[in-house]
């Protein structure tokens, strides 16, 4: 059966389906900031008046679920694959932050390549801070290729 | 005058460059082409005014739109209300018949963009399906295609008499200006650029420089 994409785009978006906090310390956003490279001050010096995480530093959190409860699976094959994450900056993140973040499938959609038909998921995850002042969206993408009819 | 014809800004899902880096990228690599249209993917971009930018940047700068049919990718120019509301720009299975003939309709061209390219070019469906009645210009040279792609879209357009168009795809900045289209009058608008594929006096080139 072909998917339906424009319904499971309806069923499935815009409602949260997982939450998670995490607390976060200059070690690893030291870590994390000189493993992808990062030489600044301030975002390799504690000590620094700005210390504060590279941008991307929100794409190394994992949520509990990657779908909400009973998404259906698109291929009896193939779990699909990684399409890649895409961050948006809204604020500093600092140690001794505690961020909250709020998982929601933002899109589905559907697009043909050289390899056929591919479904893209959108899972959206958004961090707040203890503030509750948006700090970070992921868009992690996911991609399934359906089986064929 | 020379247009590019196919290319992806980040509206696209897929696409990696905002419209004024590719107008940057173009005057410092000063790059011989006019202007560009972006043609972002299963949908028309109604909201972007690059009025500001095309007077600061000396370029025209056209929005068209690349749908997916059952013969593959096709980019439409002169994209309208009427055309938005003749079919689901969203869709990947439209009829290209459907999308040939509306677009006739509404006073757009609809051209088939790739038709080397395995899966999404329309050679590969052409085999199977028959040629379709109402494609009169296919793009012959696309920046994106793989060895062999561009040549198997030049032997489709000889073989069925199709006009040739240029495009680059290009998805990042530095993609732009690798292929384009020549044309002989000059174009200041979608409407222009329309009447002349109608025409037919333009011929597809690659890598035009200065």
């Amino acid at each position: 059966m072909p998917v339906d994409v424009a319904k499971l785009k309806q069923d499935w978006t815009g409602f949260e389906f997982d939450r998670v906090e995490f607390d976060v310390t200059a070690e690893e956003l030291v870590e994390f900031a000189t493993t992808v490279g990062e030489r600044q001050g301030r975002f390799i010096d504690p000590a620094d008046a700005e210390f504060q995480a590279v941008p991307n530093f929100t794409t190394k959190y994992h949520g509990r679920r990657m779908w909400p409860e009973e998404f259906p699976r698109l291929s009896s094959k193939s779990a699909g694959f990684d399409g890649g994450k895409a961050v948006e900056v809204h604020g500093p993140i600092r140690s001794g932050d505690r961020l909250v973040a709020k998982s929601h499938i933002h899109d589905i959609f559907e697009k043909t390549g050289r390899s056929g038909s591919m479904v893209f998921i959108v899972h959206r995850m958004e961090f707040s801070n203890q503030r509750e002042e948006l700090v970070s969206v992921v868009d992690w993408r996911f991609i399934q290729k359906p089986d064929a009819e | 005058m020379i247009l590019d014809l196919h290319n992806h800004s980040i509206r696209s899902d897929d696409g990696k460059a905002k419209v004024e880096n590719y107008c940057q990228w173009i005057r410092k690599r000063e790059l011989g082409i006019d202007g560009f249209v972006l043609t972002e993917h299963r949908q028309f971009d109604s909201e972007s005014d690059y009025r500001k930018l095309e007077d600061e940047s000396g370029l025209l700068i056209l929005k068209g739109s690349e749908v997916e049919t059952n013969y593959g990718h096709v980019l439409v120019f002169g994209v309208n209300e009427d055309l938005q509301a003749a079919f689901d720009f969203a869709r990947i299975d439209l009829p290209l018949e459907q999308v040939l003939r509306e677009s006739e309709r509404c006073g757009a061209v609809a051209v088939p963009c790739h038709p080397g390219r395995a899966t999404v070019g329309m050679c590969a469906h052409i085999e199977t399906l028959g040629p379709v009645p109402g494609v009169g210009i296919v793009e012959t040279l696309n920046g994106g295609s793989r060895s062999g792609e561009n040549e198997a879209a030049e032997a489709l357009a000889e073989r069925y008499g199709y006009r040739g168009v240029g495009g680059s795809d290009a998805h990042i900045v530095s993609h732009i200006g690798r292929c384009a289209t020549r044309f002989e009058q000059d174009i200041g608008s979608m409407d222009e650029l329309v009447a002349a594929l109608r025409e037919g006096d333009f011929e597809a080139v690659a890598c035009p420089s200065t």
